[in-house]
C-alpha cells in the first residue's frame, strides 16, 4: 500500500480526477474515480485514485466489517478495471470520429439510397454543413409529418456524464419542438428478473431482491453456502462499480464460507473464486431449480413454518413440481435429462442448500436471466430462497453489482456514508423518459422519485421492437419496458403509431449499439435500410456499429476533453463526489453530447429554451450546490482537491439488513404483490394474463411454445446443436472498449486468425471442437438461420460440452450486411421474439446455433472488398475503413 | 535498503490490471534515462499468463506473472557488452537506453524471458519497477499501484520477511518461450512468488446403485513407488482435490467402509487432472 501516492509524478502536468464508470445514466451515479495525469496537453497516465491523497484518513470514519474474527475494510483507493486503466488509448483511438461525416450517397435533395446503409462510404464535412443538413431534416420531419416523427435513441452505455450527456441530450431539444418518439431501453440485462421475478415478490422497480441494505456484512456473519448463479463478480461489476466484489469474494472465502458457481461456463469469477463448478447447460436453470424443489418437498428439508406465514400458493406449486398438474414429477432424475447436471449433484446440491444457511449471488447478464422464458428461471430462484427462509440472517439474494442503483440506498449492501450525494439535480439534461410537462423538474430528480413520478411520452417504442415498429407496423405489446416502471405497468398496452401519432422517419442515436447488444439485429439492420426511414443521425465518439449505417455522424468528444461534475456512489467503499475538470482538449472538431444539441439548437432560434440560459459553469456549480456535500466542504476547496470524500455514517451497522423485516413480520411488512407475500402462484399473472402457457401463474419448465424453440429437444437441433451462452463481456463493457490495443492482446479478448484479423472468441470444449474437427485458434462460422458470424475458436475446459460461448457486443464488420459478420457480433443470431408472449423482455442467450471451421479463402474470393478494407492490426476497424478515400492497407 | 516484489499468485483474480497499468506508464511516454517508450503492443514487462487447469467440472485457473526478477548479479548485466545494464541501489536492473546499442546479448542471457527487443529503437527493454517514478517519491511501480487484490506487493525486503519465508522463485527458463535454455537461476532474485501452481489430481465419487454423491470416501495418492503422497476424505459432492503435486506418475485409490476399494494406476500430472466419476459399489 503506497502512501500518499498521489502528485502527478514524472516531471510536473497536471492531475485531474474523473469517474470512469460506464453506466452511462448518471441516475445511478458514476464509480471508477480515477486520476488522469496530463502533461504538455496530452495524457501521460490513468490511475487509481488514492482517497488520502488530499485528505486524513481519519476524517472517512472508514467502515469495518468483522465476521469469523476477521476484518475487511476498504482499500483506500479505487479499485478500478483494466478499462480504465487503459482509457487513454479509448480517447486516442484510431476509430476516434473527429469531424462531422456525410455518407456519400445520401442526397437529401435527390437519392437517399437507404439500401446502401452499412455499405456505403463517408466523406468529412464541416459543422456548418452538418448542422444545415441536420436542422433542414429537423424542420422537416416537423413540417411534413409533424410531432412525434423523429425517433431518439439516447441510452445505452457509455461514459457517465452529468452536465454533458450522455444519453438523450436531443431528447429536450425535441420536446421544445413538439415532441419525439423516445426509445425505452428495455430491461436488457435483467429480462427475467423484470418479467417474472418481479410476479413473485414484488420487488420494484426491477424485480431483483430490494431492499439490500448491509447485506454484504449480514452475509459475511451468517452465511453458509454462497451460490453465485450464473454469475460473474470477476465481469459484470468491472464496468459499473469496479473490483470491491472482487475482495468481498476473497473474504468470504478466507472466513471459510463455500462457494458454488452455477453456469454453463467457469467465468472469470469462478475460475479464481469457486470451491466447486456445477456446469449447466445454457438457460435449463428452470429445470435445475425444479429438481431440488422435488427433492425438498419429497424430503421435508423446506422451512415449512416459513412457507405457511410468508408465501401464497405453495399447494398450487407442489402439484406442479410432483407431477400432480401435468403427470410428470420434476424429479432429480427428469432435470438432469434437461439440464445436464447428474441427478446425484442435484441431490447434494439440494441437500447442502437446505441444511445451510444459503444466500444467492446474481450479476446482471449471466446466463440464466437472458434467455428464452427467463422469466421461469429468475421465478423459480425466488420461490426456492422463499422455501429456505427469505430474509433470515444469512439468507438472500445480492447482486454483486449496481450497488447503490439510482441513488437509492436500499441498493447498496455496503455501509453507507453520512449522505447520499448528487449531483444531477437541476443539472442532468439527458434521461431515458420524459414527460410531457415539466422537464426541467423531472430529469433533475428522476433518481429518488423514479416510480413515482415518471410519465410516459406521447409515443414510446421498446429498444428490443424497433425492427417490429419499422417493418411491421402496427405494433402493440405490454409494459413501457423501463426498468424504472412498476409492476402495474406491465399490464398496459401500448400501441405503435400511438393514436394521432405518425410513424417514425428519421433516427436519432446516441447510442449506437443495438446491432451488437439487442435481438435479432440483422432484421435491425433491414429496418435501417428501410425506405421510409429518411435521415439517420448518429452522434459518437467512434465509428462503431449503428454509426455505419447513419446518413450523418456527429463528433461526439470523451469526458477528458470536459469539465463537469460526478458523484463516485457505487463502488462500495466510499461515496465520492469528484469535480471533474477538464483534460486535455477536445481532439478534432469534437463536442460534447451536450454541446452538439445546443449548436443544433442554437441554429434552430432555441439554445435559451435548451440551456434555460445556464453556462456549463453554473451547471457544474448548481451540481456542487445540491450534492448534499455543500455544507461540508466549500466550493473553492472542492474544486482545488478536485474529489470530496463522504465519512461513513457512524451508524451504518444499525440499518435493517436486507428483507429481514418482512422476514420477521410480514404481516406489517407485506410484500408488493397482491397477497403481500412471496406468491408461488402469481395472482398478477392469474388475472392479468389468463391462459398464458408461457408465463403461467406457477413457473414452469417450458420446452417450447409459440414464442420460442431454442430447447435440445427441438428438430432445429438436426441443423443447430448448440447451445449459445452469451454473457456480458469480460473485455468491454457492452460495446465499448473493443478498441483497446491492450486489452486486444489478451487471449480471452481476441484470438489472432491466420489473416491477422484479431477475431472474437468463441469458447467451446475440446470435445465439442473435436466433433467439428476444430482447434484452437482456428477461424470459426457461428450460424443458424439468422445469420453467421465469424469468431476464433478458443478450446477451453472452462465451457461444458455442447454450447459455444461468445460475448455480446463485439464491433459488427459486415461482409454481408443483414447476413454475415466477421466481427464475432452474436446478436446478429439472436431469437427475434420476446422473452414470451406477454413478458416484453429480449432473449439474447441461450439459443440453438452450430459452429464450424471456416473457409477463409474461399470467403476472400466471394468477398473481395470486405477482405482488403483497412485495418488496424492492434486497434482493429478504424475510421479509415468507412472514409469514402483511404489508403491504408487491409487485412 | 533494497526493494523486493512479492507475487501472490493465490490473490490474483486475473484482472490484468498490471499488464495494462505497465502499458499504460510506458507506452507512448519517454522516461529517459530509465526507459525508452515501449511500443504499443507486443512487450510485456508484466506479463499476465491464463493457466487454465483440469477438465469439466474439476478446473481452476491460475494467473501467473512474468517479468524481470531483478537479480542480483544478474546475468544480463554480465552479458551486455555496452555496459548498458546496471543496478541500482534499490535492486532495480535497468537498461540504460542511452547506453544500449541493441546487441541483444542480454535477452540470450535471461533466465526468464523477461527482456525484450524494440526493433523500432534497436533497444532491449523491460521492466523497470518504474524507477522513474520511485525516484519521484512513489512507493510501488504502476503494476503494484493498479492492483485490486493485494496479489502484488512492492517494498522493502526487510519488511515482507515472514513473506518472503513462505515464498519461492521462479524457475529458470519456466513459462517463457524466450527464457534462455540451460540458464541457470541467479543464486538471488528479488521477485517471489507466493502459491506457484503444481499440479492438482480431482475428481468425484458415486454411488451407483443410489444414484447418490459418496461423501466419506478415504482418497489416497501415492507415487509409483507405492509411498503414500496425500490423502483426502470426499465432500458431501462425492469430490477430492489434491493439489500441490509435482509432475509424475500417481496411483489414486479410494477406500470407504462397507464399499468395494478401487484404485487408479498411471495417473499422469503432466497436466491436472480430473479423473473423472468414480463409481464405487457395495
Amino acid at each position: 500500500m503506497a502512501g500518499k501516492q498521489g502528485d502527478a509524478g514524472a516531471g510536473g502536468g497536471k492531475s485531474v480526477i474523473k469517474g470512469l464508470s460506464f453506466i452511462s445514466s448518471p441516475s445511478s451515479g458514476d464509480a471508477n474515480t480515477s486520476v488522469v495525469d496530463v502533461k504538455n496537453g496530452r495524457v501521460v497516465r490513468v490511475r487509481p485514485l488514492h482517497y488520502d491523497w488530499k485528505y486524513d484518513r481519519e476524517g472517512f470514519n472508514a467502515w469495518r466489517m468483522e465476521a469469523h474474527g476477521q476484518v475487511l475494510e476498504p482499500s483506500f483507493k479505487s479499485l478500478v478495471p483494466p478499462y480504465a486503466l487503459s482509457y487513454k488509448k479509448r480517447v486516442y483511438s484510431p476509430n476516434r470520429i473527429l469531424h462531422p461525416m456525410k455518407r456519400v450517397d445520401w442526397d437529401p435533395a435527390g437519392d437517399r439510397n437507404p439500401q446502401n446503409r452499412g455499405a456505403s462510404k463517408y466523406v468529412e464535412i464541416s459543422w456548418d454543413e452538418a448542422l444545415d443538413l441536420v436542422t433542414a431534416e429537423i424542420k422537416r420531419m416537423f413540417a411534413t409529418y409533424g410531432p412525434y416523427a423523429i425517433l431518439s435513441q439516447g441510452d445505452g452505455h457509455g461514459e457517465t456524464k452529468i452536465v454533458h450527456g450522455t444519453h438523450g441530450c436531443q431528447n429536450k431539444l425535441f420536446q421544445l419542438m413538439g415532441g419525439f418518439t423516445q426509445q425505452i431501453r428495455n430491461s436488457d440485462s435483467w429480462e427475467g428478473s423484470y418479467w417474472g421475478s418481479k410476479h413473485a415478490w414484488g420487488m420494484e422497480p426491477v424485480g431483483q431482491m430490494e431492499p439490500v441494505c448491509n447485506l454484504m456484512p449480514d452475509i459475511g456473519e451468517n452465511t453458509e453456502l454462497l451460490l453465485f448463479w450464473g454469475c460473474d463478480p470477476e465481469t459484470t461489476p468491472w464496468a459499473f462499480d469496479g473490483q470491491m466484489a472482487s475482495r468481498l469474494c476473497s473474504w468470504w472465502r478466507e472466513i471459510g464460507i463455500e462457494c458454488i458457481f452455477i453456469s454453463p461456463d467457469l467465468n472469470y469469477g469462478g475460475a479464481v473464486h469457486a470451491d466447486k463448478w456445477i456446469p449447466v447447460l445454457p438457460n435449463t436453470d428452470a429445470a435445475l431449480y425444479l429438481g431440488i424443489a422435488h427433492q425438498w418437498i419429497t424430503e421435508g428439508t423446506y422451512d415449512k413454518d416459513y412457507v405457511a406465514t410468508h408465501t401464497f400458493g405453495f399447494d398450487k406449486f407442489t402439484d406442479y413440481v410432483l407431477g400432480k398438474e401435468d403427470g410428470e414429477a420434476k424429479t432429480p432424475a427428469w432435470a438432469a435429462a434437461k439440464c445436464g447436471v447428474p441427478a446425484r449433484v442435484i441431490k447434494a446440491l439440494a441437500e447442502k442448500w437446505a441444511s445451510k444457511r444459503t444466500s444467492i449471488l446474481i450479476g446482471n447478464g449471466g446466463p440464466g436471466i437472458r434467455g428464452p422464458y427467463a422469466t421461469e428461471p429468475a421465478r423459480l430462484q425466488a420461490l426456492l430462497l422463499a422455501m429456505q427462509g427469505l430474509g433470515k440472517p444469512g439468507r438472500h439474494q445480492v447482486k454483486m453489482l449496481e450497488w447503490g442503483r439510482r441513488m437509492l440506498e436500499d441498493s447498496n449492501p455496503m455501509p453507507r456514508g453520512v449522505v447520499m450525494p448528487n449531483v444531477m439535480k437541476h443539472v442532468y439534461t439527458g434521461g431515458m423518459l420524459i414527460t410531457t410537462e415539466n422537464t426541467e423538474d423531472r430529469t433533475g430528480d428522476m433518481s429518488r422519485t423514479a416510480v413515482k413520478a415518471l410519465k410516459v411520452a406521447k409515443q414510446i417504442i421498446p429498444k428490443n421492437l424497433i425492427h417490429d415498429a419499422i417493418l411491421r407496423p402496427p405494433i402493440s405489446w405490454y409494459g413501457t419496458t423501463s426498468c424504472t416502471f412498476p409492476l402495474e405497468d406491465q399490464f398496459t398496452q401500448y400501441t405503435y403509431p400511438a393514436p394521432g401519432c405518425p410513424e417514425v422517419h428519421m433516427i436519432w442515436t446516441d447510442s449506437p449499439c443495438w446491432i451488437t447488444c439487442w435481438n435479432d439485429s440483422n432484421d435491425y439492420i433491414r429496418a435501417l435500410r428501410h425506405p421510409k426511414i429518411e435521415c439517420i443521425v448518429a452522434q459518437h465518439p467512434w465509428m462503431e456499429n449503428d454509426c455505419m449505417f447513419a446518413d450523418l455522424i456527429l463528433p461526439a468528444n470523451t469526458k477528458l476533453e470536459v469539465s463537469d461534475i460526478a458523484t463516485d456512489t457505487m463502488g462500495g467503499q466510499f461515496y465520492l463526489v469528484l469535480n471533474e475538470e477538464q483534460a486535455i482538449e477536445p481532439r478534432g472538431e469534437s463536442f460534447s453530447d451536450y454541446q452538439i444539441i445546443c449548436k443544433v439548437a442554437e441554429r434552430l432560434g432555441l439554445l435559451q429554451e435548451y440551456t434555460n440560459g445556464k453556462t456549463v459553469e453554473e451547471l457544474i456549480e448548481t451540481g456542487f450546490q445540491h450534492s448534499g456535500i455543500q455544507e461540508m466542504i466549500g466550493a473553492e476547496e472542492f474544486k482545488d482537491k478536485g474529489y470530496y470524500v463522504v465519512p461513513t455514517d457512524p451508524k451504518w451497522h444499525e440499518y435493517t439488513p436486507g428483507l429481514k423485516n418482512f422476514s420477521d413480520d410480514p404481516e406489517n411488512h407485506p410484500l408488493k404483490t397482491p397477497s403481500g407475500k412471496v406468491e408461488f402462484f402469481a395472482q398478477n399473472l392469474a388475472e392479468h394474463f389468463p391462459g398464458d402457457e408461457e408465463r403461467p401463474p406457477v413457473p414452469h419448465w417450458i420446452e417450447k411454445g409459440i414464442s420460442h424453440d431454442e430447447c435440445l429437444s427441438s428438430e432445429r437441433t438436426e441443423k443447430y446443436p448448440l447451445l449459445v451462452i452469451s454473457n456480458h463481456p469480460r473485455w468491454r463493457c457492452h460495446a465499448n472498449h473493443d478498441d483497446i490495443t491492450w486489452t486486444r492482446e489478451i487471449p480471452t479478448c481476441k484470438v489472432v486468425g491466420p489473416d491477422g484479423y484479431k477475431y472474437e472468441p468463441a469458447w467451446l470444449n475440446p470435445a465439442t471442437a473435436a466433433e467439428r474437427g476444430i482447434k484452437d485458434g482456428d477461424v470459426v462460422t457461428v450460424y443458424n438461420e439468422r445469420g453467421a458470424v465469424l469468431c476464433g475458436a478458443y478450446v477451453t475446459e472452462r465451457l461444458m460440452p455442447g454450447c459455444v460461448y461468445v460475448d455480446h457486443g463485439a464491433r459488427y464488420d459486415p461482409i454481408v450486411p443483414g447476413e454475415l459478420d466477421r466481427g464475432g457480433a452474436i446478436n446478429t443470431l439472436t431469437p427475434h421474439n420476446l422473452t414470451s408472449k406477454n413478458s416484453t423482455g429480449m432473449v439474447s442467450s441461450g439459443f440453438l446455433a452450430e459452429v464450424e471451421r471456416t473457409d477463409l479463402d474461399d470467403l476472400r474470393r466471394r468477398y473481395p472488398e470486405a477482405f482488403s478494407r483497412p485495418y488496424d492490426k492492434g486497434a482493429g476497424l478504424c475510421l479509415d475503413r468507412v472514409l469514402a478515400r483511404s489508403a491504408k492497407g487491409g487485412a | 535498503m533494497a526493494k523486493v516484489m512479492i507475487i501472490d499468485i493465490t490473490k490474483c483474480n486475473g484482472c490484468y490490471n498490471c499488464q495494462i497499468a505497465c502499458k499504460d506508464e510506458h507506452v507512448g511516454n519517454d522516461w529517459t534515462p530509465i526507459a525508452k517508450p515501449q511500443p504499443d503492443t507486443g512487450q510485456f514487462w508484466m506479463r499476465t499468463e491464463d493457466i487454465v487447469r483440469g477438465q469439466v467440472p474439476k478446473v481452476k485457473v491460475a494467473y501467473m506473472h512474468h517479468v524481470c526478477q531483478h537479480c542480483d548479479d544478474a546475468p544480463c548485466i554480465a552479458a551486455c557488452k555496452s555496459h548498458a545494464v546496471y543496478k541500482r541501489e534499490d535492486g532495480a536492473v535497468i537498461i540504460d537506453p542511452g547506453k544500449c546499442t541493441g546487441q541483444r546479448n542480454c535477452l540470450a542471457a535471461c533466465p526468464y524471458g523477461a527482456i525484450y527487443y524494440n526493433e523500432d529503437l534497436q533497444l532491449a527493454q523491460k521492466c523497470t519497477w518504474c524507477a522513474h517514478l520511485l525516484d519521484e517519491g512513489w512507493k510501488e511501480p504502476r503494476c503494484v499501484d493498479a492492483c485490486p487484490t493485494g496479489a502484488l506487493k512492492f517494498g522493502e525486503e526487510a519488511d515482507f520477511a515472514d513473506l518472503i519465508a513462505g515464498a519461492e522463485v521462479l524457475s529458470a527458463g519456466a513459462g517463457d518461450a524466450g527464457a534462455a535454455v540451460g540458464a541457470a537461476a541467479p543464486p538471488k532474485v528479488r521477485t517471489y512468488y507466493i502459491g506457484i501452481p503444481k499440479r492438482f489430481i480431482a475428481g468425484s465419487v458415486y454411488d451407483p446403485a443410489q444414484d447418490r454423491c459418496l461423501e466419506g470416501v478415504t482418497v489416497t495418492v501415492a507415487d509409483e513407488a507405492g509411498a503414500p503422497v496425500a490423502s483426502r476424505v470426499t465432500d458431501s459432492f462425492g469430490d477430492f482435490w489434491v493439489d500441490g503435486l509435482p509432475v509424475g506418475t500417481f496411483s489414486v485409490a479410494f477406500e470407504k467402509a462397507g464399499y468395494r476399494s478401487k484404485s487408479l494406476d498411471g495417473v499422469d500430472t503432466t497436466i491436472d487432472i480430473n479423473v473423472g466419476d468414480i463409481e464405487l459399489s457395495r
